[in-house]
């Protein structure tokens, strides 16, 4: 199975094909490319010093990637990740969960699993390694940095980075939640998507109005404020709210179609690998 | 006055208070943190049925509101129990009052004008009763007493229409005895009309004469009087009569107002009928001096609105709680 299960890198071609994938991504081989600009980010001994005291600033050797992908798990781990899931249980477990299982897909099959993380005030990159120990590491990372007293949950700030940051092509795995996209932030998501492999996993919310939470109080994490006991008791305010859950995710699934991402919906931790999986197989077979 | 255990009374009720505090801060922290941390409550709080629900529960609180405060309102009101209090000497119009008016023909027009009097005060009258008695040689009772007053206006009409248009049937009957205007017989007649003997009411007699008497009675002034004065009855005397110019009546008069004086009554002497509706008055207030008891102070309570009130607003508000609970 695992070796089976892959992120599949559709667009190919420029250059060697070497192992399984077939790889346009710029990362460290035997076979020299070209010069370009220091960006950060960039391994300090790809500077072609020489090259560099000839020209002035910064230049980095390219090569042509071997065969090494780089997945970049993108996870908001602002306190908007901390609160409930649609299951019931906290939607920060469902990341990890989710974000473990694809790192771990992604190790066994050779590729690098990168982290960019953080919440509304500061995004933290973890650059990518090939060991289940680096994955791990990741994973706590998210852990102990998700918390009820966290910052703000903001994924735009973390997709900012990403596009500011990244100039190679890399399969970004986004794992965020039901948070609706605001033009400026399709606009982004749309520029990424054709820059790279996108994939995005949202953790349903919860259920606001399931009934054996309707005597127990409930806060929105993000203002405190209070959700009403007394109106969530209200049956036709539950069948509106059925009703309204159902069409976003519909609304949902069509933008992420038309932004050319493959997209996935989870709700509890039992339904995230049969989720990947399903993501990952409709993500292989669209076309992009 | 303060007591040795006052303080610690005080002392170990705001001990109970500041407990009681303690006890419910610490309540709301545990269950702060067992509340349920949600994100986006948005995807809720928007929609527009959630704004409907909210605005028909802020509704129903108001409701609430507005009921209690009505309630407390109304609680005030009757607890101060609103009522009408009313002055009424009850004495007066547990009056019986016998008109005795001497119909001899120089009487005429001053029995027209106390008829005329009666008439109007009959629409102010509750309870009291009144008789009407004519005398000239004998007695008649025009009517007997009563309190149906569309009677007694009715009656008081027709002899004052009969005095008017000098329709004789008005001395009908009056005539039986030996002589003319026979005081002392007519007021004795009208001090034996009163019934109910044992009932505790105020008796009098207007009697309106001028003393001028022709013929042998039977009784004479003071003996009528006496009789009045033995069965509690006040006879108020006007007397037209008594006129300065007419020196030879001067000795009916004297004993005219001895004998009213006698029985507790008064006496008013005069010579123009126009001054009788003011004579009256003045016998209306003579009997509220006179009749004893202070004047009876009537609170009558109103609080039937106010109950009804407050029962629908305790029909609002069991209603709008069992509405909120829901």
């Amino acid at each position: 199975m695992q070796t089976r299960l892959y992120i599949h890198a559709h667009r190919a071609v420029r250059g060697l094909i070497e192992g399984e994938y077939r790889s346009v991504f710029h990362g460290r081989s035997m076979d020299f490319d070209d010069l370009r600009p220091y960006v950060p980010g960039d391994e300090f001994k790809d500077i072609d010093w020489k090259a560099t005291a000839r020209y002035g600033s910064p230049l980095t050797k390219r090569y042509i990637a071997s065969r090494k992908h780089t997945v970049v798990l993108v996870v908001d781990t602002g306190r908007d990740m901390a609160a409930l899931g649609a299951g019931g249980e906290s939607k920060r477990d469902v990341a990890i969960l989710a974000a473990g299982t694809i790192g771990y897909i992604a190790i066994r099959h050779g590729d690098l699993v990168a982290l960019v993380a953080g919440t509304e005030k500061k995004t933290e990159f973890v650059p990518g390694e090939l060991t289940e120990a680096h994955l791990e590491r990741l994973l706590q990372r998210i852990q102990s940095s998700t918390r009820l007293d966290g910052a703000k949950s903001n994924l735009r700030t973390q997709l900012e980075y990403v596009s500011r940051l990244f100039r190679r092509r890399m399969i970004i795995m986004v794992i965020g939640d039901d948070r609706a996209l605001d033009e400026a932030e399709q606009k982004l998501v749309r520029r990424l998507a054709a820059q790279h492999e996108m994939l995005w996993l949202s953790v349903g919310d919860a259920d606001l109005m399931r009934e054996d939470w309707a005597k127990r109080d409930m806060y929105d994490v993000a203002d405190s404020s209070g959700v009403p006991t007394f109106l969530r008791e209200n049956p036709r305010l539950r069948a509106a709210f059925e009703r309204s859950v159902i069409a976003t995710a519909e609304s949902t699934d069509e933008l992420f179609e038309s932004l050319s991402i493959s997209s996935r919906r989870v709700t509890d931790e039992d339904s995230v690998v049969p989720g990947i999986f399903r993501l990952l197989e409709a993500h292989k077979h669209a076309r992009r | 006055m303060i007591t040795w255990w006052a303080p610690i009374a005080w002392a170990v009720a705001s001990g109970a208070v500041v407990a009681l505090v303690v006890w419910q801060v610490g309540r709301a922290r545990t269950k702060a943190r067992d509340r349920l941390p949600v994100a986006h409550a948005e995807r809720l709080t928007a929609l527009p049925a959630y704004r409907r629900a909210l605005a028909a529960y802020r509704a129903l609180v108001v409701g609430f509101v507005l009921c209690i405060v009505a309630l407390i309102a109304l609680s005030a009101v009757l607890t101060a129990r609103p009522a009408t209090v009313t002055l009424s000497s009850p004495e007066l119009h547990n009056r019986d009052i016998v008109l005795c008016l001497d119909v001899s023909g120089s009487m005429i027009s001053y029995d027209a004008a106390v008829l005329d009097v009666f008439d109007s005060l009959t629409e102010e009258f509750t309870g009291e009763r009144i008789s009407l008695v004519v005398f000239n040689a004998s007695a008649v009772t025009y009517f007997p007493l009563t309190n149906d007053y569309d009677y007694i206006s009715q009656q008081l009409d027709r002899l004052g229409t009969e005095l008017a248009d000098d329709d004789p049937s008005y001395y009908d009957g009056t005539l039986l005895g030996n002589g003319s205007s026979l005081v002392g017989d007519g007021l004795a007649s009208c001090v034996t009309r009163f019934d109910r003997q044992q009932d505790e009411r105020s008796r009098s007699v207007i009697l309106v004469s001028d003393n001028f008497i022709a013929g042998e009675q039977i009784f004479t002034l003071p003996q009528a009087a006496a009789l009045a004065v033995d069965r509690g009855v006040r006879v108020y005397g006007i007397n037209p009569g008594d006129s300065s110019e007419k020196d030879y009546l001067r000795e009916y008069a004297v004993e005219f107002e001895k004998a009213m004086n006698d029985s507790g009554g008064a006496y008013y002497p005069l010579n123009d009928p126009a001054v009788v509706p003011s004579v009256v008055e003045s016998i209306e207030a003579e009997q509220a001096a006179v009749i004893p008891g202070a004047p009876l102070v009537t609170r009558t309570e109103h609080p039937e609105l106010w109950i009804v009130l407050a029962f629908v607003g305790l029909a609002g508000l069991l209603l709008l709680a069992w509405r909120l609970k829901r």
